[in-house]
């Protein structure tokens, strides 16, 4: 069983489901959000703020356009992609992320589209940027995500053979050797601690680290 | 009688499989070579060998326990790779890191940075046809320095030593010193290299004008590094955005002008005098202080939310990107590897190429396909 299985429902976090406006209005201005809007003004974007970036939500069916107006509109002017994954959320769907960053205007940007859990389809952005191509290929077999106009959206990493389920998905547990392996040091983790604590306590610790390598070296002599 | 002549010698396409176990591709990875001759048509590069599904497993376990996962995927720097990771967590939990710690970071990456690209020298040498010489040469002084990881560390490949908040345990008392004998090492081994390869008339054939990419098919591709700084590319995460606390040092960011292999070679080896500097600097101002934040839980536990970490290692940027609902796992953990962009400009930089000229591309990409694969 996941790990996922085991917690009852994942709430969505630091990452806003589509559909909830209410942080918009309250968001600051002077952001890339701005530049955003100027430029695409028919696109319903839904920012946050993340820790690095600022995270702009918007729908699925405007991803094209986004993303040649973020590389190609020379207020944007994003050229690189840093990367390109996805995100799952199991019955709410799936989001997928780019990465966004300006080497002229030195400005990033987090954007995110969310694709539902039974229509996982995405239009590709190979022609946008070339370098996501092996990205999208990752993205493809680890999710199980078609992106529609790829030139070669075959696996990448992982076997040919391997079609029968998509790894990084959140309903796909690990083989049940990393499970227990992972169960092991889950109810080990306190016990190093107490050992260490137990040692520290006798002095014993101390002793250890000074004067073990000096003794062990006299008594190979 | 033309007509004849020609049909004579007409060819078909072959096509070769290079790898998964050929030296030249550094680990496991194949590319199949379409070939007229000796000319390329066309390459198709296989990965996947060695993929261990790292971010599935990261986000099957705790933060901490996710850190080793970092240093088995760019085995060649991993405290860069450490750093990324670490910092990503902090940044996204809101730790302050000690000034002592600061300081260890960055002088293990940059002793890390000459390691690896000590690794790519005597490597790129071999692959060039200068047998064993520059390999010898490079690793002798290599080891001096991977010895001081060891010695700090415990191990001498794993050393998961960074951890979030500062550094696992204190360096030993004769640090500085131990480092200022690295850097001897270190001087010799650029100096070494620096006379071995830079004018060698061989080494130049093999690389000038070889596996050429334009400035805008790198940036297109998404390449960053040395590859990208090749092309007369200027930028580095160190110094256009700033971490840890690399903005405190004074260093220089050598580009190429061509964007050929021999662009590449030259730029890391400046790279290696710089990162020098930047160790000269930060061993002068070494403080002494705690090495971790006076309250740390024992228990890791990270706010919701998500980060894009990224570092500028050797072989280009390393990011991760964790998405945190709070709690004790990251919910999802992704690897950006800086290789794994930089190989997609494989079929770019040999089509048209010789067959023997793929082997210096490859060798000039620098790849570590365990962190390809991830």
């Amino acid at each position: 069983m996941s790990e996922q299985e085991k917690t009852p429902k994942p709430d969505t976090g630091g990452t806003p489901a589509p559909g909830k406006g209410a942080e918009a209005s309250a968001f600051p201005s002077g952001t890339i959000y701005d530049v955003f809007k100027e430029a695409l003004p028919g696109v319903a974007f839904e920012p946050a703020q993340g820790a690095s970036e600022v995270i702009l939500h918007f729908p699925v069916s405007d991803l094209t356009k986004v993303c040649r107006a973020a590389k190609d509109d020379p207020r944007l002017d994003m050229k690189f992609l840093r990367f390109l994954t996805a995100v799952d959320y199991m019955d709410e769907g799936m989001d997928l992320v780019y990465q966004l960053w300006s080497y002229t205007r030195k400005h990033g940007v987090t954007l995110k589209t969310r694709i539902p859990a039974d229509n996982l389809r995405a239009p590709t952005v190979t022609n946008v940027w070339r370098g996501a191509d092996w990205h999208e290929r990752e993205a493809a077999e680890m999710f199980g995500i078609t992106f529609e106009g790829h030139p070669n959206l075959v696996p990448l990493l992982l076997p040919e053979d391997m079609t029968d389920h998509h790894p990084l998905r959140k309903d796909v547990p690990l083989a049940p050797i990393e499970e227990w392996q992972a169960e092991r040091l889950e109810s080990s983790a306190g016990v190093i601690e107490e050992v260490v604590e137990e040692l520290q306590r006798r002095g014993r610790l101390a002793t250890v680290d000074t004067e073990a390598p000096d003794a062990a070296e006299g008594e190979e002599a | 009688m033309t007509t004849l002549h020609q049909h004579e010698l007409e060819t078909i396409d072959v096509n070769v499989n290079m790898g998964p176990q050929h030296p030249s591709t550094h680990g496991v990875f194949r590319m199949v070579l379409t070939v007229d001759g000796e000319k390329i048509e066309d390459v198709t590069p296989h990965i996947g060998y060695m993929h261990r599904g790292a971010e599935k497993l990261s986000e099957n376990m705790d933060y901490r326990q996710g850190l080793g996962y970092h240093d088995r995927t760019e085995y060649l720097a991993q405290f860069h790779a450490e750093l990324c990771y670490v910092e990503a967590i902090e940044k996204l939990a809101g730790i302050q890191v000690p000034e002592r710690s600061q300081y260890i970071r960055v002088i293990l990456s940059e002793l890390n940075r000459i390691t690896s690209h000590l690794m790519f020298m005597g490597a790129f040498g071999v692959d060039s046809g200068i047998f064993g010489t520059t390999f010898t040469y490079a690793f002798r002084e290599r080891e001096a320095v991977q010895d001081l990881f060891e010695e700090i560390t415990g191990d001498r490949l794993m050393y998961a030593y960074f951890r979030p908040g500062g550094v696992a345990w204190d360096v030993p008392e004769n640090f500085v010193e131990r480092v200022h004998d690295c850097l001897g090492h270190a001087r010799q081994a650029i100096k070494d290299v620096d006379d071995l390869l830079t004018q060698n008339e061989m080494f130049i054939a093999r690389t000038r004008n070889v596996g050429v990419i334009s400035q805008e098919d790198a940036i297109d591709w998404g390449l960053t590094g040395p590859m990208l700084r090749a092309t007369g590319f200027k930028w580095d995460l160190r110094k256009e955005e700033p971490y840890c606390i690399y903005d405190r040092f004074d260093f220089d960011v050598p580009v190429g002008e061509q964007g050929d292999c021999y662009d590449r070679y030259r730029v890391r080896l400046e790279e290696m005098r710089q990162s020098v500097r930047i160790v000269e600097q930060a061993v002068k101002e070494f403080p002494e202080g705690p090495i971790l934040p006076e309250k740390m839980s024992r228990r890791l536990r990270v706010p919701a939310g998500e980060v894009y970490g990224r570092v500028e290692a050797p072989r280009g940027e390393y990011g991760v990107y964790i998405v945190s609902q709070g709690g004790e796992k990251p919910y999802r953990l992704k690897i950006r590897a800086s290789c794994f962009s930089n190989l997609m400009a494989l079929r770019d930089m040999t089509v048209g190429g010789y067959v023997a000229d793929a082997v210096m591309v490859l060798g000039s990409t620098d790849i570590v396909l365990c962190e390809v694969d991830r």
